[in-house]
């Protein structure tokens, strides 16, 4: 049987599902250009590496979703490549989720630096404590905030119409 | 920015920014507002290149909502983000590469070519600036009588004012010797601190996301992704300079090519669920808008990713070993807007 | 011995009558010298050279620097107001432009260039954030009255202003300055 030619995307996901599998809750294709790959906290440095190794060499930007009524924090780490020819289009997302009450995982600077700032300001604005990270001290808000981390749902602005 | 600096006579041995000083809180405002009226709010980060902002703030949630955008309405958006390409590295050469570098001249020049720009998106959205102008499923307007004829009339005055900026800016001595050698960022460390836009094509990676995930009608016109391998603050300025050649080279094209046609498709005011990114290519680097709904009229969450936030990185990591008399070279040629930065 | 020291006049240049009447003459020469200078001819030359050489601090706050940028720029010209953006820093400007949001963090230094600047001073609130908030009113970051930090003279309102807006405010606090109707600094 002839296999069709398959895109990037299925590649990636066919690869990871092979090689990483038993590291990950979910793997599967978005839509055009975009794969999403769901780790746990325990494995997700083994899923990270294999992805770097893969030829993702840049995290595009680091992301918390508040989600209160789960009872639930998202950590997306959105990656992608600048020297691969073949999947320098696509971004490939690592979404954690964390307890809300105490959220903590591991930094992943280590194996992406450009993920140093991004980490810092999840850090600042949820209040997700990133181990392993070089500094996290305040980057954003005021030198005397107090005050809930300001991306939480729990710090409530009027809403307009 | 505040910049703490320790020296060891006049070389820079440490380097610390300190961000922060105009975060306005853009994201939280954008959860408790309606998902057309955050449009205004989410350009003004970056007012110099605010259809950028725009178009990557819409383009996730027409992906929610599975809307297709009319050609013609493509080709709109696409001019008008060129004619701000241009428009925001003429405000970047004349503020960075003039004042910075102690030249009023080319403030002068690049302020005065600006202006010429703004009339044009003036006639055509209204505005000087903040366009407003992209909604889910197409534009706001359609060209006005006569925009076609004073867009060409504007770029052939450009091509021809670019050999005066080339003579006092880009091939001018004194600014070469001041650039040239400074600030230098090899291709290892780019990639590894993830910059984007001119700071990476000026070290040699040739990456571009109208080329390598193109969106708009950027697959359909003919253009080159600009990258020098030298890597120092006189690379990263030729970058812009010639991308301003590029974009020219690419307004042209549309222009010709314009397509009858609607210019919008309705759209539902409302962010289905579920979560998607777009990516756009702006004048300082990638720009990135996650968007998680929840089928309500307000996005649940919009996080904004800019490219100045993405160049900060590389900012203690060139000013290291540097004389302190070419810290303003070597911030300038990262053309950092620190509203975009802070949100 | 004491009858010796008694006798012995104080070695003083000047006596106390004699001081008495020379701080009345100092005194009354400080009032000619000031009713000459508060006379309306003098007073007139002094607020006429205030106001063709008012030079605006580089504090670029927010969004709305674009268009101070444009407006100080050739096609709107503000030279011939005498208006140059100032090469040197706070200590030889005296007027204040805040334009865009104001937050928090940014507040402290606001208010340490405005210490710094010399009298008389001036101030003008450019954008709809700076005179009351703006787009960003419900934001948990921003001060919503700058006018209650730093008194104001002129406000002028629109997101961004247009630069003849600015150029219009910079009239008008001409126009105040030649009337004396500014606060008090």
């Amino acid at each position: 049987m002839t296999a069709a030619s398959s895109t990037p995307e299925q590649d990636i996901v066919a690869a990871i599902r092979e090689q990483v599998g038993n590291a990950v809750q979910d793997v599967k294709v978005d839509r055009k250009g975009r794969v999403s790959v769901v780790a746990p906290k325990e494995t997700m440095v083994e899923v990270a590496a294999w992805l770097q190794r893969a030829g993702l060499d840049h995290a595009i930007t680091v992301s918390g979703v508040d989600r209160p009524r789960e009872n639930q924090l998202d950590v997306v780490y959105f990656l992608s490549s600048y020297c691969r020819e073949d999947i320098k289009g696509l971004v490939v997302s690592l979404k954690i989720h964390l307890d809300r009450e105490n959220p903590s995982l591991p930094s992943l600077t280590p194996i992406w630096e450009s993920a140093n700032l991004f980490e810092r300001e999840t850090h600042e604005m949820f209040g997700v404590a990133f181990e392993g990270h070089p500094n996290l001290s305040r980057l954003l808000l005021q030198d005397n905030w107090e005050g809930p981390p300001p991306l939480r749902k729990d710090l409530k602005i009027p809403e307009l119409a | 920015m505040r910049i703490m600096v320790k020296t060891d006579g006049d070389l820079i041995v440490e380097a610390t920014p300190d961000i922060g000083y105009v975060h306005r809180g853009c994201e939280k405002i954008a959860e408790s507002r309606n998902v057309i009226k955050n449009i205004p709010m989410l350009e003004r980060p970056n007012i110099a290149d605010a259809s950028h902002l725009n178009w990557s703030y819409i383009k996730p949630i027409e992906e929610l909502q599975g809307v297709e955008v009319p050609e013609r309405g493509l080709y709109i958006r696409t001019i008008l983000c060129e004619m701000n390409r241009i428009a925001s590295h003429l405000y970047g050469m004349a503020i960075m590469a003039g004042i910075f570098s102690g030249h009023t001249t080319m403030y002068m020049f690049g302020f005065g070519d600006r202006e010429l720009l703004l009339d044009l998106c003036e006639m055509l959205t209204g505005a000087r600036m903040t366009f407003s102008f992209f909604v889910p499923g197409g534009v706001r307007r359609d060209f006005p009588r006569g925009f076609k004829e004073k867009l060409l009339e504007t770029l052939d005055y450009l091509e021809r004012h670019l050999g005066a900026i080339d003579r006092i800016l880009v091939s001018n001595p004194v600014f070469v010797e001041r650039a040239r050698g400074v600030g230098v960022l090899k291709k290892e460390d780019a990639i590894r601190l993830g910059v984007v836009g001119p700071v990476l094509r000026g070290s040699g990676v040739r990456c571009d996301v109208r080329k390598d995930a193109p969106y708009g009608v950027y697959d359909r016109v003919d253009f080159e992704v600009i990258s020098f391998v030298e890597g120092d603050c006189l690379s990263r300025w030729l970058v812009r300079f010639e991308e301003i050649k590029q974009s020219i080279r690419i307004l042209r094209q549309l222009a010709r090519d314009v397509p009858k046609g609607p210019i919008a498709k309705k759209s539902p005011l409302v962010v289905p669920g579920g979560e998607a990114i777009g990516r756009v290519e702006s004048s300082r680097g990638e720009i990135n808008h996650y968007v998680v709904g929840d089928g309500g009229d307000k996005p649940y969450r919009v996080k904004m990713s800019t490219g100045s936030f993405k160049n900060l990185a590389a900012l203690p990591f060139l000013l290291k070993g540097v004389r302190i008399g070419d810290m303003p070279m070597v911030y300038g040629s990262l053309d950092y807007w620190p509203v975009e930065a802070d949100r | 011995m004491a009858a010796e020291t008694e006798s012995k006049p104080e070695t003083r240049s000047t006596s106390p009558a004699m001081e008495a009447s020379a701080r009345a003459w100092v005194g009354s020469l400080r009032d000619l010298v000031e009713r000459v200078v508060g006379s309306a001819p003098l007073k007139y030359v002094v607020n006429w050279s205030r106001i063709y050489s008012l030079w605006p601090v580089h504090l670029m706050t927010a969004c709305c620097g674009a268009e101070l940028g444009a407006m100080m720029s050739g096609r709107y010209d503000p030279e011939r107001f005498g208006m140059q953006a100032a090469a040197g820093a706070m200590r030889q400007s005296d007027l204040l432009i805040i334009e865009g949001t104001v937050t928090k963090k940014m507040l402290k230094r606001v208010k340490v260039v405005w210490e710094q600047m010399p009298n008389p001073k001036y101030a003008i609130a450019m954008g709809d954030c700076a005179c009351s908030g703006g787009l960003f009113h419900d934001s948990y970051s921003i001060i919503n009255e700058i006018e209650k930090a730093i008194p104001i003279d002129v406000f002028v309102p629109g997101c961004p202003p247009r630069p003849e807006a600015l150029l219009n405010a910079v009239i008008k606090l001409r126009e105040k300055i030649r009337r004396e109707e500014v606060y008090p600094k």
